[in-house]
């Protein structure tokens, strides 16, 4: 097994330290999956035992390395699998804000490392200084790679582009100090609506011509509880509750420079919000929905 | 007005409901405040036990439209905390337009906000109310006024938050020989004191005819300290019966205004 990628673009690092920074805030602890053409970080519900993997994030190499080299575990299996606490690497990867050039690689030293090299100019002199971070690893075993496969989901039965992050969080956050739990609902006709309900106060905020991806037909609302709206065809309209907190940690992704993202709902059991950025970077949270 | 709004009770919409937030926050000692709409304005009160009682003002010519029957009263229980966290739905660097509608007793308030610049978002809250409980009526016609001050809010604020935090009560001396105005804490191991004679910058007008000395709990006191933050003026009113009353006008950048008034009741002598 070997491992060896160097990073010397400012704008790559940026958007790598953001990254682990986001995934740093939503979980503990957070598996690396090393394959020929990409990095993946997937992160599972610390609490659920084998879970399929709540957060999954797709690098691709080419722009972000311009070195890139990798051995896997052997001949069938090509690649690597490393778990780590993800504070770790984010607190190591401050360093990279000035920094000239990072060096990525596996390293064996009293343990297991994924040693950074991180080469920073000096504010004074020509020369420069090198800062080396050991975060200790564990090589995840071949028999439990099937536990961070990609989440395989059903066809959304409404995916729709979401407003800006930063603004949909600060609703979020404002909603989750009183409830906690929010109902995402989005229509194939672009409006999408975050509602909450609690004893005090029932409050929603609706955006509308927001641009619908895909719409997977009427949506059957036989079981629901939830009440009709005026002037809207609810056969077009699918909702979820999701938690509150939950929610609020994922938007905050939105320190992750990207282009757009889009919210998928199948209805009444998950949303998935995906990230995409300039750099081809793909982000995805998969929130379950709370049934009663 | 049209033929629908006007079978509401109260019905009022303001350009931006970041002030009426802010105040409602200086204010927010208590889950809830009861709401009043009178035809001059809008007014907040809460209740702290039988000690303290603040009211935040929002006169009518701050709201672009505004308008309550006047054949009966507008008067409900609601939790400030929500009210504030429904006008900050869209944060606090976001300026949004505010719509309040209130149908009949027992209906819920209704806010509509829209951000100014945002244009395909809205939100709307539906508040639930209850039968207000009755106000206490702390002002005693009976008790004349024995001094007053006008002091500069940032000042004022400066001097409670330098007061110890851990003691329980707060000495103002006033009197009409030097220094004017000191104020004694008490603590475990020391008494501190500070003095402000009526030279002072903070103090923009002083009138106290007989030396009075009043003891107040020092936690009710720094109630006011929020509302102070974003006032520019506070005007202290002793009354012959130790009632204290601090009014404060807030600081807008338009020509309108708003208040906070604060009662204090003092503590006896044992």
């Amino acid at each position: 097994m070997k491992f060896r990628a160097v990073m010397i673009d400012a704008g790559p690092m940026r958007e790598f330290t953001n990254i682990v920074t986001t995934i740093s805030k939503l979980s503990k602890e957070c598996v690396l999956r090393i394959a020929s053409d990409q990095l993946y970080f997937i992160v599972s519900d610390e609490n659920s035992g084998p879970a399929p993997p709540i957060l999954w994030c797709e690098i691709p190499h080419s722009i972000f390395f311009s070195e890139y080299q990798m051995v896997g575990l052997d001949e069938q299996h090509k690649d690597i699998y490393l778990g780590f606490n993800s504070g770790n690497l984010a607190r190591s990867l401050i360093t990279l804000k000035s920094a000239k050039t990072l060096k990525m690689k596996l390293t064996k030293k009293q343990g297991p490392c994924l040693t950074l090299d991180i080469e920073v100019p000096s504010a004074c002199s020509q020369q420069t200084r090198q800062v080396t971070h050991d975060i200790p690893i564990v090589v995840i075993p071949r028999k439990m790679w099937s536990d961070f496969q990609e989440p395989r989901t059903p066809q959304p039965d409404v995916s729709i582009e979401l407003p800006t992050l930063k603004q949909l969080r600060t609703t979020i956050d404002r909603m989750k100090t009183m409830a906690a739990e929010v109902v995402i609902r989005a229509s194939a006709e672009g409006r999408l609506t975050l509602q909450i309900k609690t004893d005090m106060a029932k409050v929603s905020t609706r955006f509308k011509d927001l641009r619908v991806e895909t719409y997977g037909g009427p949506i059957d609302h036989s079981d629901s509880e939830s009440e009709t709206q005026i002037n809207e065809d609810m056969s077009k309209v699918c909702h979820c509750r999701v938690d509150a907190k939950k929610l609020s940690m994922f938007l905050s992704a939105d320190s992750i420079s990207h282009n757009r993202t889009v919210c998928s709902i199948i209805h009444k059991k998950l949303v998935i919000l995906c990230l995409q950025t300039e750099e081809n970077v793909k982000l995805q949270c998969f929130i379950t929905g709370i049934v009663y | 007005m049209d033929e629908e709004t006007s079978q509401y009770y109260f019905t009022a919409s303001m350009d931006s409901g970041k002030t009426l937030c802010s105040l409602l926050k200086a204010i927010q000692f208590q889950e809830s405040a009861v709401f009043c709409a009178l035809p001059e304005g809008l007014k907040f009160t809460v209740e702290e036990g039988k000690c303290v009682q603040a009211s935040a003002y929002v006169p009518a010519d701050n709201f672009t439209e505004y308008h309550v029957r006047d054949d009966v009263d507008v008067m409900f229980k609601i939790s400030v905390a929500v009210l504030a966290e429904c006008l900050n739905i869209f944060g606090s660097g976001e300026e949004s337009s505010l719509k309040m509608y209130y149908r009949c007793e027992g209906s819920p308030l209704l806010l509509v906000l829209q951000p100014q610049s945002v244009y395909n978002v809205m939100t709307d809250c539906e508040i639930f109310t209850q039968t207000a409980d009755s106000v206490l009526e702390l002002r005693d016609e009976d008790c004349p006024e024995v001094a007053k001050l006008v002091l500069k809010a940032p000042a004022f604020l400066g001097l409670l938050s330098d007061l110890e935090r851990s003691c329980d009560i707060i000495e103002i001396n006033l009197s009409p020989e030097h220094p004017h105005v000191s104020i004694v804490t008490y603590g475990m191991q020391d008494r501190s004191c500070i003095e402000v004679p009526k030279s002072s910058d903070m103090v923009q007008s002083f009138s106290c005819e007989e030396p009075v000395t009043l003891k107040y709990q020092l936690h009710h006191v720094r109630l006011i300290m929020k509302a102070l933050a974003i006032s520019t003026k506070v005007v202290l009113r002793c009354s012959s019966n130790g009632l204290l009353l601090l009014q404060l006008k807030l600081e807008k950048e338009d020509q309108r205004q708003m208040f906070s008034e604060f009662y204090i009741v003092p503590l006896l002598d044992d």
